[in-house]
C-alpha cells in the first residue's frame, strides 16, 4: 500500500510539475518558440518548412545514395556541374531533362567527336566550408563516384574514361565513345561536387553522415529515425534560399503524413496514398500536386518458361487485363494507362504498335491459336511492400480466370523476391521501374536489350538488340527517336509484359508554398520553394 | 544472494553465445541479399558483386563468423547500412526510446490492472466482475494498429488534445539533456519543465495503446491469484483476528497474490520490448522496434545480431530481477 501512495503520489508530482512549465526549456533557441513549419517567428525574417517523407535516407554521401530521402538530402545539400532546365506543362512546372543547364560550370565545349568535354567552372564559387571550388574537387569527386559501390555503374553508363584538371577552373572529361546522355548523366545528384579538402581532412568515413558541399542548405541534423533539419546556406552563390530551415520528417505510416498535412503539422507530405488525393484536395488549404511521374508497373512474363514463351499467350493475356479497374479501382485515378515499355513522359516514348485493351473475347481467341484453348495454369510471384501490387494481381486473378486461365499467387518477402527476380527463373511478377536518366536508351538498355542486366524475363529479340545497339551510337537525335520508336513498336507487338500503368508522383502542400516542380527521379528541389506569408 | 546473483550471472555467459552463434545462422539464412538491397535495383551485377566484397560476404560463413565474434569481442557491434549510421550509435539513441515507452506502459498497466484485478476478484460474479472481464477481453482481443490509428484520428485529429504524432518531444523544443536518454527522466533531473510537459503528452497515448494487451492478462491474472489466495487459511486467520477488511487484502492477501503476477510483468517486459514496432510505426517513436523490422526487411545483419544480443542480456536481467523480488515479497522463498 506505501508503495502505491508513493507511485501516485510521484505521478502526481510530475504531473503537477509538468502542469507548471513556466521554466524554459534551456536549450530552444527563441527564434523557433511558435509552431514549427507554420508561422515565422519574430526573430527569424524567413518562414520554416517542414516536409514529412516515409523513409528516413541510409547515407550522405553523393556517390552512394540511391533512395529517395538520400537523394533529397543530396541535393539539398550539394550542386553540380550541370542541371536540367524547367518547362511549364499544363500550368505546373516540371524538369526538361534535355534541356541541361550550367550550374557549377560555367560553360563547356564539347570535341568534334563529342568524346571529350572541357568545363569551365564558375568563378568565386565557394563551398560551404569557404573552400574554393576548383577543378580538383571536381576530379575528386567523379573519381569517388567510379570507385563508389552504388554509383559505379552510372560511371560506367556516362561513358567517363578519365576525369583531369587543366588548370584551377577547367576540367576536361574524356569519353569512351560518345553517348548523348552523359551531360543528363551528370547532372544526377550522384555527381555532385564535394570539398574536397574538407573531406581528407575529415577521414574517409566523414561523408556517409555529414555533407560537405557548395549546395543552398547546411545540414544541422540527421537522425534516419526521426528528423534532418537544414539551415540555409546564407553565402549561396545563387542567393540565399528563400526559406529560414528545412525539417523533414520521417513518418512512416501513410495515414498519419495525410492527417499532418490536414492538420497543418508539416507544410508537405510525399507519398500520398491515392485514396486520400481526394479528402486532400477538398481542404481548401492544400493543393495536391499529382504529375504523371516516369515510374511504371508491369506484369512480366518469363519469355523462356512455357506457355510463355509463345507470343500469342502473351498477347492473351494483355487482352485479359481489366485496365480501367486497375487506374480506377486500386489508384484512385491517380496512375495513367501504360502504352509501351517506355514511360509517356520519356523523350522518344512511341505507343506505335499499340492496340491492346480489356476484350476477353480476343483473349480466348488468341489462346485457341495458341494451341491453349482450354487455358493453362501458372504461377505468379509477388513480392510485398506495395499495397496496388497486390490489388492489381488479385483483378488479374479473377480476370483470367474468365478465360480458363488459372494464376497461383505466390507472395514472397521483397528483399527474397529481389533475389528470386535476379536469377530469371521466375514464370510471371510485377515489377516497378523509374528510369533514373530520362532516355528510352537507357530505359530499354536495362530492361529490353538482349543483354540488359534487368532484363529478368529472357526478352530476346534480335532486330530490338541492332535498333538499340545502333541508336546507341548515333548522334542525331532526330534519327535516334526513329530507331527508338522501332524497336518500341517490336516489343509492343510481341508483348513480353503486359503494360499495367504509369504511376503518377502525388505531392501534397500548403497553398502557401510556390516553386515547387516536379523532377523525374521524383526527388524534391527544396532551393525554389518559397512560402508565402 | 550475493552468490546466488553472482551463479545467475556466470550462467548466463552459456545462454549468451549460444544466442551469438543461432543469431548469426539465422540471419544469414534469412531469404534476402543484402548486397541487392544496398545496391539498389537497378544496380547490374558487377555493382552488387562489388558491395558483396566490400562487406566481406564472399567468404565462407566460418570466416565472417570469426571476424564478426572477434569484433564483438572488441565491442564493435557492427555499422547498419540501411540507416548509414553504426549500430552502437543507433542503438544508443533508439533504445533509450522503446525502454522508455515500455516502463510507462508497465506502469499503466499496473496502475490499472493490480486495482481491477482485486476488484473483479474481491466482488466476484458482482456485475463490476463482468465489466473488468469483458474490458479484459477486449484490451486482449483489439488490435493495436487500429486502436493506435484510433487514438491518432480522435485524439489529434478531431478534438486536437494530443500532439502530432511525431516522435517523442514536439519538433519546436530540443530533448532535455542527455542523462539516461529516457526524456521523462532526464527532464526531471535537469529541471526542464517544457521537455518534460512534452514528453509526458508525446508518451501519453503510445503508452496506453501499448499496455492495452498487457493491462488484459495482468488483470486476469491478480484475479485468478487473489481468488486462490482469499479463500486460505491465512486470510481467514487474518479476518478472525479482526483486521480491517482493506488490512486482509492489501497487506495479507494482496502480497502472496503478487507472485504470479509478478512473473507475468516480467514476460510482459521483454515482450513489449520486442513487440513495441507497432505502436512505434503509427506513432513515429523513433524506437528500436522499427529498426529491427526495417533491418531485418533490409537483410542488415549487424544490427539484428546486436538487436537480438541485447535483448537476450536484457531478458536475462529481467528474470533475475523477478526472480529476487520474489524473495522480498514472499519471505519463505530464499536462494542459495
Amino acid at each position: 500500500m506505501k508503495k502505491v501512495k508513493l507511485l501516485s503520489t510521484l505521478t502526481a508530482f510530475s504531473i503537477m510539475l509538468a502542469g507548471c512549465a513556466s521554466s524554459a526549456n534551456p536549450q530552444t533557441p527563441a527564434a523557433t518558440s511558435a509552431a514549427e513549419g507554420t508561422a515565422a517567428p519574430a526573430a527569424a525574417a524567413k518562414p520554416f518548412l517542414t516536409v514529412a517523407y516515409s523513409e528516413g535516407g541510409t547515407t550522405l554521401d553523393p556517390a552512394e545514395a540511391n533512395d529517395l530521402t538520400s537523394d533529397t538530402l543530396v541535393l539539398a545539400a550539394y550542386d553540380q556541374l550541370v542541371t536540367y532546365g524547367i518547362k511549364a506543362d499544363n500550368g505546373a512546372n516540371i524538369a526538361n531533362t534535355e534541356d541541361i543547364k550550367p550550374m557549377l560550370a560555367e560553360s563547356w565545349e564539347t570535341s568534334g567527336d563529342n568524346t571529350v568535354y572541357t568545363f569551365k567552372l564558375k568563378p568565386g564559387v565557394k563551398f560551404q566550408s569557404g573552400n574554393p571550388v576548383d577543378a580538383d574537387s571536381v576530379v575528386y569527386s567523379l573519381d569517388r563516384v567510379a570507385k563508389s559501390s552504388s554509383g559505379s555503374f552510372l560511371y560506367g553508363m556516362a561513358a567517363i574514361k578519365t576525369v583531369t584538371a587543366k588548370d584551377d577552373s577547367t576540367v576536361e572529361i574524356a569519353l569512351t565513345n560518345a553517348n548523348h546522355n552523359f551531360l543528363q548523366i551528370l547532372a544526377m545528384y550522384t555527381f555532385s561536387i564535394v570539398d574536397k579538402k574538407s573531406v581528407e581532412a575529415q577521414g574517409a568515413d566523414y561523408l556517409k553522415t555529414h555533407a560537405a558541399g557548395s549546395g543552398p542548405f547546411t545540414l544541422e541534423k540527421w537522425d534516419p529515425a526521426t528528423e534532418a533539419v537544414f539551415t540555409p546556406n546564407e553565402d549561396y552563390w545563387q542567393g540565399a534560399p528563400k526559406l529560414g530551415k528545412v525539417t523533414m520528417k520521417f513518418t512512416k505510416e501513410a495515414s498519419n503524413r495525410v492527417l499532418l498535412l490536414n492538420k497543418g503539422d508539416v507544410d508537405m507530405a510525399i507519398e500520398i496514398p491515392p485514396k486520400d488525393v481526394d479528402s486532400l484536395k477538398s481542404n481548401s488549404n492544400l493543393t495536391v500536386a499529382s504529375n504523371a511521374s516516369n515510374r511504371i508497373l508491369f506484369f512480366a512474363m518469363n519469355n523462356k518458361v512455357k506457355p510463355f514463351d509463345n507470343e500469342k499467350v502473351r498477347q492473351a493475356i494483355n487482352y485479359a487485363i481489366p485496365y480501367d479497374e486497375l487506374l480506377t479501382g486500386v489508384m484512385y485515378g491517380q496512375a495513367k494507362q501504360m502504352k509501351s515499355s517506355v514511360a509517356s513522359n520519356t523523350p522518344g516514348f512511341s505507343d506505335a504498335g499499340y492496340v491492346y485493351e480489356h476484350n476477353l473475347d480476343k483473349a480466348k481467341e488468341l489462346l485457341k491459336e495458341a494451341g491453349y484453348e482450354k487455358g493453362f495454369t501458372f504461377d505468379f510471384t509477388l513480392g510485398s511492400g506495395f499495397d496496388d501490387w497486390e490489388d492489381d494481381a488479385v483483378l488479374i486473378q479473377a480476370e483470367l480466370a474468365k478465360i480458363g486461365v488459372t494464376m497461383n499467387i505466390n507472395k514472397l518477402a521483397r528483399a527474397q523476391f529481389l533475389e528470386q527476380q535476379k536469377t530469371k527463373n521466375l514464370t510471371s511478377y510485377i515489377s516497378k521501374w523509374t528510369s533514373f536518366v530520362n532516355d528510352p536508351g537507357y530505359h530499354l538498355g536495362f530492361l529490353m536489350y538482349g543483354k540488359g542486366s534487368s532484363n529478368y524475363n529472357n526478352y530476346q529479340n534480335a532486330e530490338v538488340d541492332k535498333l538499340w545497339e545502333q541508336a546507341n551510337t548515333e548522334t542525331d537525335a532526330t534519327k535516334r527517336a526513329e530507331l527508338y520508336k522501332q524497336a518500341q513498336e517490336i516489343i509492343t507487338t510481341e508483348a513480353p509484359w503486359a503494360y499495367l500503368y504509369e504511376y503518377n508522383r502525388i505531392v501534397g502542400m500548403n497553398n502557401k508554398i510556390s516553386g515547387y516542380a516536379f523532377y523525374p527521379d521524383e526527388v524534391i528541389r527544396f532551393y525554389p520553394l518559397s512560402i508565402q506569408e | 544472494m550475493f552468490a546466488y546473483t553472482l551463479k545467475r550471472l556466470a550462467q548466463m555467459i552459456p545462454a549468451l553465445l549460444g544466442i551469438i552463434v543461432i543469431t548469426f545462422i539465422l540471419s544469414r539464412v534469412l531469404p534476402g541479399d543484402p548486397a541487392i538491397m544496398l545496391a539498389g535495383e537497378q544496380a547490374p551485377e558487377e555493382t552488387v558483386n562489388k558491395i558483396r566484397q566490400d562487406m566481406g560476404l564472399d567468404k565462407p560463413l566460418y570466416i565472417q563468423f570469426f571476424s564478426y565474434f572477434g569484433q564483438l569481442f572488441q565491442g564493435n557491434i557492427g555499422y547498419a547500412y540501411h540507416t548509414g549510421h553504426s549500430v552502437a550509435s543507433d542503438l544508443a539513441t533508439r533504445f533509450p526510446a522503446t525502454l522508455e515507452l515500455t516502463i510507462a506502459s508497465i506502469l499503466i498497466a499496473i496502475l490499472v490492472a493490480v486495482p481491477v484485478g482485486i476488484i473483479a476478484a474481491t466482488r466476484k460474479e458482482s456485475i463490476l466482475d463482468h465489466i473488468s472481464r469483458v474490458f479484459s477481453l477486449i484490451g486482449a482481443c483489439v488490435p493495436i494498429f487500429w486502436l493506435g490509428l484510433m487514438f491518432i484520428y480522435i485524439f489529434y485529429s478531431i478534438l486536437g488534445w494530443a500532439p502530432a504524432p511525431m516522435g517523442r518531444i514536439s519538433g519546436d523544443l530540443n530533448p532535455p539533456a542527455h542523462i539516461t536518454g529516457l526524456y521523462v527522466l532526464d527532464s526531471l533531473l535537469s529541471g526542464d519543465m517544457m521537455a518534460l510537459k512534452s514528453s509526458i503528452v508525446h508518451l501519453v497515448l503510445p503508452a496506453i495503446c501499448l499496455s492495452t494487451g498487457t493491462m488484459a492478462i495482468v488483470a486476469r491474472m491478480t484475479r485468478s491469484s487473489m481468488l486462490e489466495v482469499v479463500d486460505q487459511d491465512f486470510v481467514r486467520t487474518a479476518r478472525a483476528k479482526g483486521l480491517k477488511e482493506s488490512a486482509v487484502i492489501y497487506k495479507h492477501a494482496l502480497v502472496n497474490a503478487l507472485i504470479p503476477t509478478l512473473t507475468v510483468l516480467g514476460l510482459q517486459f521483454g515482450y513489449l520490448m520486442g513487440g513495441a514496432v507497432i505502436t512505434e510505426t503509427i506513432f513515429s517513436w523513433p524506437g528500436i522496434g522499427g529498426y529491427v523490422t526495417d533491418s531485418i526487411l533490409a537483410a542488415d545483419y549487424a544490427p539484428i545480431q546486436a538487436f537480438t544480443l541485447v535483448s537476450a542480456i536484457l531478458y536475462c536481467g529481467i528474470n533475475l530481477a523477478v526472480d529476487l523480488i520474489y524473495g522480498l515479497i514472499d519471505p519463505r522463498i530464499r536462494y542459495e
